[in-house]
């Protein structure tokens, strides 16, 4: 066997006990190294280069790149976590014919979909979800961030935290807390517009916490300008929009006649 | 089976790892995937730009080059250009890709605009040295590759005369290169002072070349103003034992005559070094040539010796040859014949010789115009006298005037001015009689009894005929200046004294002139103005604004209308030189200032199409207060576009609907100005609804425009010609015409059949040079709107198209060569005829009538053809037997075996015989035959041509008879020697100097 593959998948294997025992640093730390390694194998992505090994380089490379996506949710880390996506994503679509089939790779698309829920990139979400066939549809994985997208552009809100009991894997916890937050920021966003103020009952239940406390710590880190008195919220209406532009009218009333006047003088 | 990424996010993600080699990485595979995946990438871009700026990554250039292409893809070529500057040695200028092609361009150009402006600011260039580098590394690259066309247009565009010089003398053909250089910096290059840099540099690589190209050095010499250059070369040609490289001097002499710099032509004559031996008797006339100018009352006399003396010298020479030493008297000989041809006596006489024979023009049209012009209208009287002299300029042919004295005579003051200057047109270029034909008009000292109108037209007449070759002539113009006080005499003195010394700048002339001028006299200063601009042509001498002062201070507004255009000459050609004259008259408060102002832009710019003074011109055409301002402004545009004919239609073509007749009419004169004698479909489209405005002016300003663009076109090239000859009888044959239109007509007329039918309007000279004749001609002729008699001044535009062939003796052998186009394309046009039936009653009105010219036409068809086949069949027998000789016997044998080919299709080809007419558009079908006896010294399809002899033992027939006065001696050899029923009517003898005839008004 080649003896960088041999290095590449003993590195591998000290990676994936580290991960096992839950020591994050050296995990990043052989990942880096990892990385760097694969860099050297021609048949990877995107030179696809046919060679000997191509099938088994092709397959440990992607148990990498998903043990990595993997590793960015624990350490709680999004843009690792998109990092390591996109450089795996090509496993995936690219070179899918020619491998067999991941058994996670269900469960870390339906991640992404999570993520970008999260993160509230909706756009991005329909067009990974257009790429997928209909098939993959029908994974629980996938479907479970389908149904969710819809309960959130619904507004069916409750309907999405609730969903955090019925996590088809693990890794989910993460982001479904996240999307908590992310179901909290929209919901703030919408009573702003739509209310002057709230009392702190109606605000609190709203927002789906359970006690006021946790409201008041909440409005002071993201919306320190409502103000919180009297047992009501009242939500500073965002200034005026700009003042609406006045017409220029002099000096559209000059231009119009000099251009007469230039009509005049040519013709 | 080979798979690819169909996504770029995973590199674009590897971006952002931590470790350099992984970014590397990414780069690396980002850079060969960008060309698929731009789109993609260009969302990074800053991404990208942050390695490039980071100072520690240490593949910065890798990313500069990456992020380079994504902007070029993106259409940001400044951006892209920036950082693909950024990439140093990654960018592969030898890279065969969109990318890096475009780039180029764009960095050259970049590179280019900054020199340009570096070199007009005339400070440093400051300039990206990495820009720099990738410029010159396109220039070796095309000069290692072999493509030295476009090395040279880049250096050319870049300024960067080293480069240039690199790749001409690299080049595998030098000779071509050079040529091709030359063609483009004249073409392309529109500072003149660095086309003058350019030329400079061409001419030393000229000169280092072993075998060095002589014509197209003197070419640039002569454009670079350097009369020493081209004087030594010539002298070291004629020097030469070798027969050909006098033949090649003489064809380099012909050639700078067709640019008609004359001051500079002069300035070479003198230049060369006369022959250390010098033969006591032969030679005497070439410097007795010199003198003349200073000894006025031998002109006449000498002008004749001259030419008597260019044989004498032939003669002699052989018989002197045991005395002296035998190369000095080859040089003697040669040079007399090359300061003949410098003089421009030689090429002016051959030219009279063959305008004369082959005189086509059609008297029935004169005649018809003459009877259907009502008898009192005197504009429309002399329209027609006007008409006869361009019709007939430079053919010596004054039949119709001959025939119609009663009615001439009813020409009286200016009109019987111009009745005389016409005669002057007519013997256009006959230097050696012009003097004694005009001989009975001109002024007598003592006697006074002539009409001072018919006295100042013959002098104005005397510059007519010696116009730019006024030496002998200049002298008694002076003298008859001095010797009046009469305003009309002094009129016509200074307008001849103008044209004969057209662009000497003599000093002497120029007091006399101002002196006149300084009188004060509205009509003697008219005359004074402009010929003070004829004598300053392209000087830009101080003089002008001593005349723009004077120009203030007169009240007559013709005296500052003459000086104004004065001015405008004077600035002739020197293009930016000018702009501070054109800035101070084009401000100027007085309108005709201005008005002088947009031919000074004119002139200054003539053949240039430089963007800004079209600019220039275009906004006064639509902005100034005078319609005289206007209408010259947009009249100027012709001048300045005429190097670019295809050009004016498509810029005139909106003024030309304006609603101001005035600007109409400028319109109108633009486009005939700018593509004179090319028969441009655009043109004639342009100008056919002008022909029937409703405004009487512009209706002459077109028709005489369409005339101008019309010139030599045959019917059979474009049928709106013969539409429009139609309409030009119409409308002088319409009573109810206006007087204005009229006259546009019957100048058209003139103009359509000038000089026999064998002459064109030209602007530029073969070589491209401006043919400062023509111009100043044409600028001074658009004046005929104030003053009549300036409608003479065309005929300086006028050059003959033919095709001469000279032999070593400058003699005109007999040649054939081949047209390879449909005779009918470039035939003369049909001689109108008059219906017999109808003649005794009717006024010629008959001639309109369809069926009687169907009739004509047919008969005539018939005889063409008949004529044709003869032709053809004696040059097919002739060539059979591989001989070239012009047999009489043959010939005639030909004539009588019957001839019955009526529905023969026309020949696809046709042999013209030396000196035959070449119309311009005929000049690419020109071919020489291979097996002829001569062969041309250069290849050039009109023109003088010298011919090379390979058979000189054989005996020489001679087309055209060489010695004008003296026809008994000549005239049965040459008789002999010609054939072919065109020729051979007009065989005869050079016309003796008409008889007098006097007015007996």
């Amino acid at each position: 066997m080649d003896p960088k593959l041999t290095e590449l998948s003993q590195l591998f294997e000290r990676f994936k006990a580290a991960m096992t025992r839950g020591d994050f640093d050296s995990c990043s730390n052989f990942l880096s190294q990892l990385k760097v390694m694969l860099t050297g194998f021609r048949s990877l992505p995107p030179l696809f280069e046919a060679t000997p090994n191509a099938v088994h380089e092709l397959t440990i490379a992607r148990d990498i790149y998903e043990h990595a996506v993997v590793l960015s949710v624990k350490t709680e880390d999004q843009d690792a976590f998109e990092r390591d996506f996109f450089q795996l994503k090509p496993f995936y679509t690219d070179a899918g014919d020619r491998l067999p089939p991941s058994p996670q790779e269900f469960p870390i698309l339906g991640l992404n979909l999570l993520r970008l829920l999260v993160q509230n990139r909706i756009a991005e979400f329909h067009t990974e979800l257009e790429l997928l066939s209909a098939s993959a549809l029908e994974n629980p994985c996938i479907r479970h961030a389908v149904e969710l997208e819809q309960s959130f552009m619904e507004g069916a809100y409750n309907r999405v935290l609730s969903a955090r009991q019925s996590v088809p894997h693990e890794t989910y916890v993460y982001f479904l807390d996240l999307l908590a937050k992310t179901v909290r920021d929209e919901i703030a966003g919408c009573s702003e517009k739509a209310y002057d103020t709230l009392s702190v009952a109606d605000a609190r239940q709203m927002l789906l916490f359970s006690t006021d406390r946790e409201l008041s710590e909440y409005i002071n880190e993201e919306h320190p300008e409502w103000e919180m008195k009297n047992g009501l919220v009242t939500f500073q209406k965002a200034k005026e929009s700009a003042p609406c532009k006045e017409i220029p009218s002099l000096q559209l009333i000059t231009q119009t006649l000099s251009y007469a006047r230039e009509l005049e003088r040519i013709v | 089976m080979a798979m690819t990424v169909s996504s770029a996010g995973g590199l674009l993600a590897m971006l952002n790892e931590n470790h350099p080699t992984l970014k590397l990485h990414a780069l690396t595979n980002l850079n060969a995937f960008v060309d698929y995946f731009w789109p993609e990438i260009s969302t990074s871009v800053p991404i990208i730009e942050s390695l490039y700026e980071d100072e520690e990554f240490d593949q910065r250039q890798l990313a500069a080059l990456l992020v380079s292409k994504v902007f070029y893809y993106l259409g940001e070529l400044n951006d892209s250009l920036s950082y693909a500057l950024g990439a140093g040695p990654l960018f592969d200028v030898s890279e065969d890709s969109d990318y890096v092609h475009t780039l180029l361009a764009k960095a050259i150009d970049e590179y280019a605009s900054l020199k340009t402006k570096a070199a007009e600011s005339n400070k440093a260039a400051d300039i990206d040295p990495r820009l720099e580098a990738i410029v010159e590394r396109m220039l070796d690259k095309c000069i290692l590759d072999g493509r030295y066309q476009q090395a040279i247009g880049m250096a050319i565009e870049c300024r960067r005369l080293d480069k240039l010089e690199e790749a001409i003398t690299k080049s595998d053909n030098v000779h071509a290169t050079l040529s091709y250089c030359s063609n483009v910096s004249h073409l392309f290059v529109n500072r003149r002072e660095y086309r003058h840099e350019v030329l400079g540099l061409l001419v030393d690589v000229f000169k280092k070349l072993p075998s060095p190209d002589y014509l197209s050095i003197c070419q640039c010499l002569m454009f670079l103003d350097e009369p020493v250059g081209v004087a030594g070369i010539l002298e070291k040609l004629i020097r030469s034992e070798k027969e050909d490289d006098a033949l090649l001097a003489f064809q380099i002499a012909f050639d700078l005559i067709e640019n008609e710099h004359q001051a500079f032509l002069l300035n070479v004559r003198d230049r060369l070094t006369q022959p250390k031996y010098l033969p006591a008797e032969p030679v005497q006339p070439v410097s007795t040539e010199t003198e003349s100018a200073q000894d006025a009352n031998a002109a006449t006399t000498e002008d004749v010796q001259m030419a008597d003396g260019t044989q004498a010298v032939s003669e002699a020479v052989p018989a002197s040859v045991p005395v002296v030493d035998p190369k000095e008297a080859t040089y003697a000989e040669r040079l007399t014949k090359l300061k003949g041809i410098l003089s421009g006596e030689t090429s002016i006489q051959l030219t009279l010789q063959f305008l004369y024979s082959h005189n086509k023009s059609d008297l029935l049209i004169l005649k018809t115009i003459k009877q259907s012009v009502e008898m009192r209208n005197s504009v429309c009287h002399s329209a027609t006298i006007y008409a006869n002299a361009i019709m007939h300029a430079g053919t010596t042919v004054d039949t119709f005037l001959r025939e119609n004295l009663d009615w001439l005579s009813r020409a009286t003051n200016w009109a019987k001015f111009s009745a005389t200057a016409g005669l002057g047109v007519i013997h256009r270029g006959h230097l050696q009689q012009g003097r004694s034909l005009m001989a009975p008009y001109l002024p007598q000292s003592g006697s006074g009894g002539g009409s001072p109108y018919s006295e100042g037209g013959a002098l104005y007449a005397l510059g007519l005929i010696h116009a730019n070759h006024g030496e002998g002539i200049k002298q008694f113009l002076r003298q008859s200046l001095s010797s009046t006080n009469v305003e009309v005499i002094q009129h016509g003195a200074c307008l001849g004294l103008g044209l004969a010394a057209l662009g000497t700048a003599d000093e002497d002339v120029f007091d006399d002139i101002k002196n006149v001028l300084y009188t004060d006299s509205a009509v003697a200063g008219e005359a004074a103005g402009i010929s003070m601009g004829l004598l300053m042509v392209g000087t830009a001498s101080e003089k002008a604004t001593e005349m723009l002062a004077y120009a203030h201070e007169t009240q007559h507004e013709k005296i500052i209308r003459g000086l104004a255009l004065g001015i405008a000459l004077t600035v002739y050609g020197r293009e930016e030189g000018a702009d501070t004259l054109i800035e101070q008259m084009t401000r100027d408060q007085d309108p005709i200032i201005r008005y002088g102002g947009m031919y000074a832009l004119a002139l200054a710019y003539s053949g240039t199409a430089n963007n800004k003074a079209i600019r220039q011109l275009l906004h006064f055409a639509v902005s100034d207060v005078s319609d005289d301002v206007r209408r010259t402004a947009v009249l100027a545009l012709g001048f300045v576009l005429y190097s670019e004919p295809e050009q004016t239609p498509r810029i005139v073509s909106l003024l030309s609907e304006s609603y101001n007749p005035h600007v109409r009419y400028g319109a109108a004169l633009a486009v005939g100005i700018s593509c004179a004698g090319t028969g441009m479909s655009e043109a004639i489209s342009l100008l056919e609804p002008l022909t029937s405005d409703v405004v009487d002016f512009v209706r002459q300003g077109a028709l005489i425009a369409m005339a101008m663009v019309m010139v030599q076109i045959s019917e059979a090239s474009d049928s709106r010609v013969g539409a429009f000859r139609r309409q030009l009888e119409k409308i002088i044959l319409d009573k109810h015409e206006d007087t204005m239109s009229k006259m546009g007509a019957i100048l058209a007329s003139g103009i359509l059949d000038a000089g026999g039918r064998n002459v064109t309007i030209k602007l530029l000279s073969k070589t491209r040079h401006d043919k400062i004749t023509a111009v100043v001609g044409l600028a001074v002729f658009s004046q005929f709107w104030y003053w009549y008699p300036l409608i003479y001044f065309i005929s300086l535009a006028f050059s003959p198209t033919a095709l001469i062939g000279l032999n070593y003796e400058l003699k005109v052998p007999r040649f054939e060569f081949l047209s390879q186009a449909k005779p009918s394309l470039f035939e003369y046009p049909r001689p109108t005829t008059v219906a017999t039936t109808t003649s005794a009653v009717k006024l010629p009105t008959a001639v309109l009538s369809t069926s009687v010219k169907a009739k004509a036409r047919a008969s005539k068809k018939e005889a063409d053809q008949k004529e044709k086949a003869e032709k053809s069949s004696a040059t097919e027998s002739t060539s059979g037997k591989g001989k070239s000789s012009g047999d009489k016997d043959e010939d005639s044998m030909q004539v009588d075996s019957p001839v019955e080919k009526k529905a023969e299709p026309e020949p696809s080809f046709e042999i013209l015989i030396n000196p035959a007419r070449v119309v311009p558009a005929q000049e690419k079908f020109i071919k020489f035959l291979e097996d002829s006896r001569y062969i041309p010294v250069k290849s050039a399809a009109s023109g003088f041509v010298l011919l090379k002899d390979l058979r000189p033992s054989e005996p020489e027939f001679l087309s055209l008879i060489d010695a004008p006065s003296s026809t008994a001696s000549t005239g049965g050899a040459s008789a002999t020697a010609q054939q072919g029923s065109a020729a051979s009517m007009a065989v005869d003898e050079e016309p003796q100097p008409p008889q007098a005839f006097e007015y007996t008004s």
